[in-house]
């Protein structure tokens, strides 16, 4: 079941700043990245979601039911996340976690004092006064704290430290353990990774690939490296792998780029004597780099 | 109605409304304290000495019973130029504030809609100008029944403050639209200034000499007519009507436009 469609969607700024077309969906109870560079239209399908703006055409729904004309019944079950958070600065942070409670007309405070301890949060001093990371973690309590089935995240772990950053992780794992709808934009490639079972990738507005994590990263590329023996040998390997190439310096030793081809490659040097093997795996930000890229790779 | 948001601005504004009221409680004993019906008018021997100055300020011509004072010197510029800085700054505080910094995004995070939001932001605006019209001729009647019991025409009065107020939401209505069109706090209040400055600059002008009265026509301040009100004058009245007409026009056509327009939040 789709709990999150969007249907050829455009929402043109001028100079091809906005989206284009762009269609896809989160199916219940997985969490989907949604990755881009700066720009790419991210935040403005996000504000989509939220009824925050209008689509020039096409559709967007959450549940079955229209973002704009029915905001005010998704946003029982939705949870959010600004990528720009901006809060109500003469609060302190509690008083501002208590007033969105009461906004979204929650009866007990329970899961934001979880999720505060979680976070290691401190919400007494003003608003104003706190740090990017603290204001993050108090984003983060009122996105998660009514417990809706739908969260949308935009960029929730910038700010925080990587101690913070792995607990981020390890919420969203738990929450999808609780069968939530999770869509996230992210420009840390680590936490996609971890938690996602699918990403959508997006440039310039227009949609680049969708599909499952494996198989986004299926198309990763490893630079091996391989010793062999002798000289002899490292030619024999290069004549019946062409991928290879022999190194100029040290005739032992032997580089290839390699893909799914990787077992063809481990097989054909077993037939000789492998003194060292080296595998530099391509990060999934490298492996990114030529979606976003386009045409450089 | 939002009861939350609603008891948030009273907690965030009450401050703003305490100073305005603080203010005009100050100048409202002290003219009136200044009326003495037994030895002259000290006030109208001042205007004698600078007549364009008080003209400007709606004080030429001020008459003798307190109603007519009390009018002619709170009315004409005071209670119309305060409140009305009050509004420009409140009307922005209730919604293009919000839109500009991204808190928006918090109020709208309530299962409500749109509309329910905003009218929320209305009301508070309205009943917080309610508030200050009942202190504000509550002080005055007080203050006029301490010093000179008796002689305040009550009625007339009263007259007078359901047409002070039609002008507060005429101003409210305009201002309020401004904020609920605009994204930027900048231009919201520009909008609402302007037009402030406007009305009263050319009431002003309107008020000085014969050669500029025409341009009473061009200034929504000349439907507020104080002295007919007085006078239970029907044209008054429908002035009056209009003013109200006018704010409740606009803060329908706000409403409206927040509801459907994109937010870049």
């Amino acid at each position: 079941m789709k709990t999150i469609e969007i249907e050829h969607i455009t929402k043109d700024y001028g100079q091809h700043r906005g989206v284009f077309d762009l269609s896809f969906d989160v199916r219940k109870g997985e969490v989907l990245g949604f990755l881009g560079p700066n720009g790419a239209g991210k935040t403005t399908t996000i504000r989509q979601l939220l009824g925050f703006i209008k689509p020039d055409q096409g559709k967007v729904n959450i549940l079955g039911k229209d973002c704009f004309e029915q905001a005010d019944e998704i946003k029982k079950s939705l949870g959010y996340l600004p990528g720009e958070i901006a809060f109500i600065d003469s609060m302190s942070g509690m008083e501002f976690i208590r007033f969105v409670a009461k906004m979204k007309k929650m009866k007990d405070l329970g899961r934001a004092q979880e999720l505060m301890e979680q976070f290691e949060l401190n919400a007494n001093g003003k608003l104003k006064k706190m740090s990017k990371g603290m204001k993050q973690k108090i984003g983060i309590v009122c996105a998660f704290m009514q417990d809706p089935d739908i969260l949308i995240l935009d960029e929730p772990t910038s700010g925080l430290d990587p101690l913070m950053q792995n607990r981020f992780v390890e919420l969203i794992l738990s929450e999808k353990r609780r069968g939530k709808t999770i869509l996230m934009s992210s420009h840390i490639f680590e936490e996609v990774e971890r938690t996602c079972d699918r990403a959508v990738i997006i440039r310039g507005g227009e949609l680049v690939a969708v599909d499952t994590m494996e198989s986004l990263c299926s198309g990763k590329q490893k630079r091996m490296e391989i010793t062999f023996a002798d000289t002899a040998m490292a030619a024999g390997y290069v004549s019946g792998f062409a991928k290879a190439v022999q190194d100029e310096q040290d005739g032992r030793r032997v580089t290839m780029k390699v893909g799914r081809d990787i077992d063809e490659a481990v097989k054909k040097a077993g037939a000789f004597t492998v003194v060292d093997l080296n595998v530099h795996t391509q990060s999934l930000e490298d492996f990114f780099l030529h979606f976003y890229g386009g045409d450089q790779s | 109605m939002n009861l939350t948001l609603y008891k948030k601005e009273w907690k965030a504004n009450w401050i703003l409304l305490a100073i305005f009221m603080a203010v005009l409680t100050m100048y409202a004993t002290m003219i009136i304290a200044m009326f003495d019906p037994k030895m002259g008018d000290s006030l109208q021997e001042m205007a004698a000495s600078m007549p364009e100055v008080f003209a400007a300020f709606g004080m030429a011509d001020v008459g003798q019973t307190l109603l007519e004072f009390t009018t002619g010197y709170l009315y004409g510029i005071l209670l119309t130029a305060f409140p009305a800085v009050y509004i420009i700054i409140l009307s922005n505080r209730l919604v293009a504030r919000y839109v500009d910094n991204g808190s928006m995004v918090y109020l709208l995070a309530a299962p409500d809609k749109r509309g329910k939001i905003v009218g929320t932001q209305m009301i508070f605006l309205v009943t917080s100008l309610l508030l200050m019209l009942v202190y504000v001729s509550g002080v005055i009647l007080a203050t006029a029944h301490l010093l000179f019991p008796g002689e305040m025409d009550i009625p007339g009065f009263l007259r007078v403050n359901a047409g002070l107020f039609g002008l507060w939401i005429m101003v409210g209505g305009v201002c309020f639209l401004s904020s609920c069109v605009f994204n930027e706090s900048k231009m919201a209040v520009g909008i609402s200034s302007a037009f402030v400055v406007y009305s009263l600059l050319v009431q002003m002008i309107s008020q000085v000499g014969e050669k500029f009265e025409g341009l009473k026509y061009a200034t929504p301040m000349t439907l507020y007519a104080v002295d007919g009100l007085i006078a239970k004058d029907g044209q008054a009245w429908l002035t009056c009507a209009i003013m109200y007409g006018v704010g409740i026009l606009c803060f329908a056509a706000g409403i409206a436009v927040f509801r459907k327009k994109n937010l870049p939040i």
